[in-house]
Order: structure tokens, then sequence, then C-alpha cells
């Protein structure tokens, strides 16, 4: 039965991915809904990278979402670096793969600065309170950024040339995909295994050569990146970048809830869950508007007393992808 | 036969798929001091902490006078009257010394007696007496593991389990630790003993059992093993 | 670069931003108290406070029952509360290895309450207003806002309780040595069970204490809260997590601070550099300013 689990697992995934093609479907609906569901995936996989498969439960993704998020925004709009490359090219930017790689680089490179000293200092609840005081200190260094960040206000894109979601479709997906893709590849080579010797035992580990530090640090990179590329993901939906929407709490807490929800340490564990409890968020919103969010608090005390584990029962078996 | 204790029957304990024990029986008649003895990793302690209900054994039965301990949490099995002093001590460092020994009649059958337990514990370790107020962690070794062995009689315990009392203690502290165990079995304490300090931990014993890799390889009194050639071989480093 | 105030402007700052700091204080020994047996960051625990400050808005309004006097209602009600919450919701959490499942009906939970409380009072900022809101008594020969001091001695009063029990009683002992050694307690014949329901208990009736202080002292909203959570996180690092009177202390300088980076910087970058002491503090001294070196045996 574990066998078959995530082969049903994709093959539903799949098939509510091709939802917004049936004849019929509500076609704006389904397409942001599933842009949210792909955009939260690639948040929770990002998590899952650092704290499922390497152990250090960070609190700062949010962080990293909003350095992404800034970074596209900023060369976006460009007017302090170049004046705006948009202005010149606007078609490039949009989805721009560069933009989008270097809003993770961005994100990547912040992680290593602060999670060398964190990591090599500090461990478990330790390490989770420094990651959640980091992303607190982010976040008042872009309202106080002045033009650069345009401060509380944040930065506005140029409106966008689509009139459709699909383009967001198809590049979440992708993005979704291709994250997953990226990291059991990355769990199947000699980095993965090493990143779970750490986390299952520390000693062990360094006594056989890991540079454990080392792999800590890049995994929370790595994480950040994935986080990263997810902000610059979301710029391109918004338009809006402000330290209030793109340093949310929730892009850090509900990546995590998804995560947990679904399987810490699996692979399908983060896009089960970023699938169902987005849809149990979004249906709470239609159904029972005025109580969704005591319906989203309830949700995940239930899915937490009552499937611990998560919905991907795969986590017993360390190093299995 | 004598009065059974503890009696471990086909005890079988594993870390996740890890066997630590494989079907180990031994017993603990009242009023005797019986020692558990082995090579490291050889699964006395592992033994120890499922007697105490730390872990949970996987196969067989742990009896205390008749009654079945298998399933039965730490605390349960602490107020039927089973003392455990955990390897490393488990002393509460950053709590004094007297509020370590009141923890130790911390069970509702001591604790309405805790001053006159208080009062028998200073007289049988005076030095406790004058750290009184001090922390435990700022105790010497010897002393923390007085401390400890103090607090495991203020529950007044039908028996009383050591996990390496001479470990990291100079010779002669080891000697006055043992005088102890002695002067408490003078008292009817009953005690299951481990150590590494074999010869020692054999001579004070009335019956040994001996562990290796998980399984049980000998047992007989304490002077018939200190006898044996094998036991003399493998474990006390004598040249034939 | 800058003169420096008058010194009675310094003790002006110093004595708000003590008075306010008491009650991240406040927050932060209950957040100690669960942490230590538990070793679960108890998130919602801001939301706990604002919950009380509603409820003792609308004992005030409802009932005309004064908030100060509402502590005799609220403390032992938070009592009550906080054993059903670990009784319900973290009992079978707690025996499990994953910490993980704990935090997060800690975050439920939180959202919950948040939620339930805008549904109930709509999400716009309350207060309480009373006839001595706006009155002033003379401290140190400072003037300062009588609520406020009213609020510093109901954190110092908490905290006073909290270690008599913990130091005097032998219940209390026992929750001392289950946050040092969990495994060697239940040796003791101590059950986890419990002393996590009393550290629970008493945590959840120190919100509904913190709860009457903020109540009378700032306006608030039904997610003012998670902010409080942080800020008591910070107090409870620099004070050192497992030390309760280092986590009102640890309150106290949090308060200090902020006052004089909104004097002396600008009121933007409080939070930065709370944070970024938090962050200092936790790398270079983790066992927190105020206590001996914090070590699980």
């Amino acid at each position: 039965m574990n066998r078959a689990l995530p082969w049903i697992a994709i093959v539903a995934v799949a098939a509510l991915a091709l939802l917004p093609f049936a004849p019929g479907a509500v076609d704006a609906y389904y397409f942001s809904f599933l842009f949210f569901v792909f955009l939260y995936a690639i948040m929770a996989q990002s998590w899952n990278l650092v704290a499922g498969y390497g152990g250090q439960i960070s609190l700062g993704s949010h962080a990293f979402f909003g350095l992404g998020a800034y970074t596209t925004a900023i060369l976006w709009t460009g007017n302090y670096l170049w004046g705006s490359l948009y202005d010149t090219y606007p078609n490039i930017y949009y989805f721009d793969p560069v933009t989008m790689a270097l809003g993770g680089l961005v994100a990547a490179v912040a992680a290593a600065l602060i999670g060398l000293p964190l990591l090599s200092k500090l461990r478990g609840d330790y390490f989770a309170l420094g990651t959640l005081g980091f992303g607190e200190i982010v976040k008042v260094l872009f309202v106080n950024g002045g033009d650069f960040t345009g401060s509380a206000f944040g930065l506005v894109a140029p409106a966008s040339s689509f009139d459709t979601l699909r383009p967001h479709y198809w590049v979440a997906l992708g993005l979704m995909v291709a994250t997953a893709l990226a990291i059991r590849a990355l769990m199947r080579s000699r980095y993965g295994l090493a990143l779970i010797a750490v986390r299952d035992d520390e000693m062990a580990a360094s006594a056989n050569g890991i540079d454990v530090l080392k792999v800590k640090v890049a995994a929370f990179a790595g994480s950040a990146f994935i986080a990263g590329v997810a902000g610059s993901l979301y710029t391109f939906y918004i338009f809006h970048v402000g330290p209030d929407s793109v340093f949310d709490l929730d892009w850090m807490l509900l990546p995590l809830m998804m995560t947990v929800v679904g399987g810490t340490g699996t692979l399908l564990g983060p896009i089960i869950g970023a699938l169902v409890m987005y849809a149990v968020f979004d249906l709470a919103k239609i159904v029972v508007p005025d109580y969704h969010p005591v319906i989203s608090g309830l949700t995940i005390i239930l899915a937490m007393l009552f499937l611990p584990k998560g919905l991907a029962r795969l986590r017993a078996i360390p190093g299995k992808v | 036969m004598a009065n059974r204790l503890l009696e471990v029957t086909d005890l079988e304990v594993a870390y996740g798929d890890v066997g630590a024990l494989w079907g180990v029986s031994l017993h603990v008649d009242a009023g005797t001091i019986v020692s558990l003895v082995g090579a490291n990793g050889a699964g006395k302690t592992t033994l120890l902490r499922t007697v105490s209900g730390l872990l949970k054994p996987k196969a067989g039965d742990v009896r205390l006078a008749g009654q079945s301990l298998v399933g039965k949490s730490p605390q349960e099995i602490a107020r039927m009257g089973i003392a455990h002093v955990p390897e490393g001590r488990g002393l509460f460092r950053q709590m004094t010394v007297l509020e370590n020994l009141e923890l130790g009649a911390f069970q509702p059958k001591a604790r309405p007696r805790t001053k006159e337990l208080l009062d028998k514990a200073y007289a049988l370790f005076p030095r406790l007496k004058e750290r009184t107020h001090q922390k435990a962690g700022s105790l010497s070794g010897g002393e923390q593991q007085m401390l400890a062995i103090a607090r495991a009689t203020m529950s007044e315990p039908s028996l009383l389990i050591l996990d390496e009392p001479s470990l990291g203690l100079s010779p002669l502290v080891v000697q006055q630790m043992f005088a102890l165990i002695q002067t408490l079995h003078g008292q009817g304490v009953t005690i299951l003993l481990v150590e590494q300090n074999i010869h020692q931990a054999l001579k004070v014993a009335d019956y040994a059992f001996v562990l290796q890799t998980g399984s049980l390889v000998m047992q007989g009194t304490g002077a018939e093993l200190i006898a044996d050639p094998e036991i003399q071989k493998a474990y006390m480093g004598v040249l034939e | 670069m800058f003169n420096l105030p008058p010194p009675d402007i310094l003790l002006q700052l110093s004595l708000n931003g003590a008075l306010g700091g008491a009650m991240y204080g406040v927050a932060a020994v209950g957040l100690s108290l669960i942490f230590g047996t538990m070793r679960l960051i108890f998130l919602a625990q801001g939301a706990m406070i604002i919950l009380a400050a509603y409820f003792v808005r609308a004992l005030f309004y409802g009932l005309g029952i004064d908030p100060f006097l509402s502590l005799l209602i609220v403390v032992p009600v938070g009592l009550g509360v906080g054993w059903l919450l670990y009784q319900g919701l973290f009992r079978k959490a707690a025996a499990e290895a994953d910490r993980n499942v704990s935090l997060l009906i800690a975050v439920g939970l939180m959202f919950l309450v948040q939620n339930l409380m805008t549904v109930i009072w709509g999400g716009n900022t309350a207060g309480v207003v009373t006839s001595y809101t706006a009155s002033g008594i003379e401290l140190l020969g400072v003037r300062t806002s009588f609520t406020r001091s009213m609020g510093f001695l109901i954190a110092l009063a908490g905290t006073g309780l909290v270690m008599l029990f913990l130091r005097k009683t032998i219940v209390g002992k026992a929750v001392r040595a289950a946050s040092e050694d969990m495994d060697a307690a239940t040796l003791m014949g101590i059950s986890p069970h419990r002393v996590n329901a009393i550290a629970f208990a008493i945590g959840i009736s120190l919100a509904g204490a913190a709860g009457v202080a903020v109540a009378t002292t700032f306006p608030f909203n039904p997610f003012a809260g998670f902010i409080f959570s942080l800020k008591a996180l910070v107090a409870l690092a620099l004070g050192g997590i497992g030390n309760v009177t280092g986590a009102l202390a640890g309150g106290i300088l949090l308060g200090l601070i902020e006052a004089y980076v909104q004097f002396f910087i600008s009121g933007g970058w409080t939070n930065a550099i709370a944070y970024g002491v938090f962050l200092l503090v936790l790398m270079f001294k983790p066992e927190g300013l105020f206590s001996r070196p914090y070590k699980k045996a």
C-alpha cells in the first residue's frame, strides 16, 4: 500500500492540476486557486528541505520569500539601478528566468550570510527563534529602505500585460514540478545522504567526515533559494510588493503547517499538504465566509490531533524519498 | 524458592529495528544484592531502563512481587517501589541538595514522612547535611553519587537499582561507595547493581548475572563467578 | 553627535520603558514555564493575553466589574482554561517525540482564538476606559500613568507568586525538576502530564493577569497578540530560557531598549534593534543575560 500511495497522490494532484481545462470550468477561479496551491507547495518544499530533511526548524521562510519578491520588484521597476529596463524591453521582464533566479540568489546569499553564524552557534529551538528574529529584522530594514524599497508602502510594478492567469498557472506548475524533481535528485545524491545523516545524528555524521556546518548552511541556503523564487513568482502575480504583504508571517506559518499536515521529510507531503490545506481554507471562505479563519485554526488542530505524522505517512523510513 | 522480588522473563528490547536484548531472564530475591555485569554495550543499562519503564519491551515480562510492570509508566513503577539511580545520576543540578532529597520522597506513600526520611538519609550521608543548601551541580562527583543514592532511598523502595555508581569516581570514593552499598544491604534494602568494576560488583553480590551482547551467558553466586576462570580471563584481565 | 537629554527625561524614559516591558515579562514567565516542562514554544500566549483583555472588557462594560477587581475572576478562570487546554489539546501531542506537532497545535490555537475574537468582538481596536485611565501618579519624582504602574505591580506580583510556588511547594519543585530532566523526574514518581498541565494552567492564568494589564493600558485588537508573543520570546531569550525571574527582567530590559531606541533613533527601528539584540544574545549568551549557564543534564 505504501508503494501505491505516492502514485495515487501523483495521479490525484495531476487530475486537479488539469481541472481548469475541463469543459465548462470557471477559468479564472481555478487558475488562481491552483496558482496559490502551487505557490504554497513550492514554499512548503522549501521549508521541508531545511526542516524535514535537514532537521533544522526554520521560522524565517517569510524573510526569504520577501527578499525574492523585493528583488524582483526592484529589478522590474529598476528606478535606482539603471532606469527601468522594463521600459526598454517590456516583455522580457515578465516571468523573466534571470530575474527569478536572481530573486532566489539574493535570498540564498542572505541565508548563507545569516546561516553561517546562526547555524554554527545555535541548535534546535534557539535556531528557530534566531530565524524568527532575523525575519523581523529584514522586514524593518525594508520598511526603512527609503525610495529604494518604497518604505512602508512598497513598490508597484507595471501592470499586467496578460489578461488571463494561464501563464501564471503554467509557470507555477512548472516551478512546483521542477522543485520537487530537484529535491528528489538532491536527496538521492551524496549530499542528500549527508543531510539525512546530519539530521539523524550530528555526532556520527561528523565522525564520518561530513562537514556538518557546511551541509546545514547549504540546506538553509537552498531552501531560501526556493523561497526567493516563490517570492519572485508572487510578485508577477500581485504587482504590489509591500513589507506587510510579502513579509507576512503567513508565508512562513502556512507552508510549515502544510508540510506537517502532508508529511514532513517526504517528497509528496508538501504538495499534498498545500493542496488539502489551501482547499480547506478556500472552501471555508466560500461556505462560511464569516467564520473561515476560525475553520482554518480548527483544521490545523484537528489534523495535528488525529494525523500527527501527516497524510503521506512515509516519514518513518529515513533517507527514503 | 526464596522470595522472588523481581522476575524478568524472556525480555526482548530493541531500539527501532536494532535489537538490544534477546530473551533475557533473571531474578532478584528480596533482601539480596544482585549484580549484573558485562562489557560496554552488553545491554545492562537497557535492561535497567526497561525494568523502570523508561523503555518499552518488545516481548517478555517484568514482574515486581508478582505484579507485571509491562506497559506501566516510569512514574507508576516508581510508586510501586522501584527506585532507579540512572547512569549519569539524573540529579536536578540546578536544585539544592535538600530539594533533590525532597523530590526523592515525592510519591504519595513517602511524602507525608519526608521529614523523618530526611533525618534518616542525613544520618547515613552526613556529608550531604553539610551541603544541604548547595546546588547539586556544585557537588563533587562522589558527593553527587551519594546524593543520587540518598535521593533514591527517600522513597523507601523495595528495590533499589544502581546503574554504574562507581563511574568516574576515584578509587578511594569507589571503596566508600561499595561500603555504603553494603550498609544499605545490611538495612534490608534489595539492590540490583550494574557495574563495570566487575571484581567489586561480584564481591558484594549474593548472586550475579553476566550479560554479553544482549544475552545472558552465565550466572551464579558472586563467589562462584569471581573464581570462574572464564570470567577472570574475559573481564578481570587475569592472565593465565 | 547628540546631546544627552536632561536626567528627568532619561528617568521618565526608563520608567515608561520598564513599566511597559514588565508586561512582556509576565508573558515571558508563562512561556518559560510551558517551555520548561514541554519544550514547546507556546506561540498562542499573546492571543490568550488579548482574549483575556477582551474578557476583562466584557466584564467591565457588561457587568460593571472594575478591571483590576476582575483579576479575582480572570486568574482562576485562566488556571482552569490552561488545565483544560492541556488535557484537551496538548496531552496527546506531549507524548510524541516530534515536537512540531505541539508547536502546530499552538499555531492552530492562535489562529482559532484570534479569529473567534474577530467574529465575536469585530476586528477593530478596542479598549477599556475607566475613571482613572487618564490619571497619573508621582513615582521617583516623575509623573507616570496609574494604569501602567498597576500593570507593573501585577507583573511583579504574578512573577513573585510563581516564584514562591516553584521554590516553596513540593509540586512547584516537581515542575522545576521536570523542566531540568523529565526522565529523572518520572523516576521520582512525577507524572509528566501532571506537571505539564500545571505549567499550562499557571501560564494561562498569567496570560489572564497580563490581559488585565493590557486592557487597562493599551488599545488592542484581535491580532495584537502575535507581536506580543514575539516580544515575550525576545524577553525570554534575554532572560535565559527556563529562568522565571530572568524572564521578567528580560521583559523589563526589552521595554527599556524599546523606549531608548524610540527616543534616540526612531520608532521605525525599535523592532529591528530589539530583534538584533535578541539575535546577539542568542548567539553569544544563549543562557540569557541573567542566569547561570543553562545545561541539560
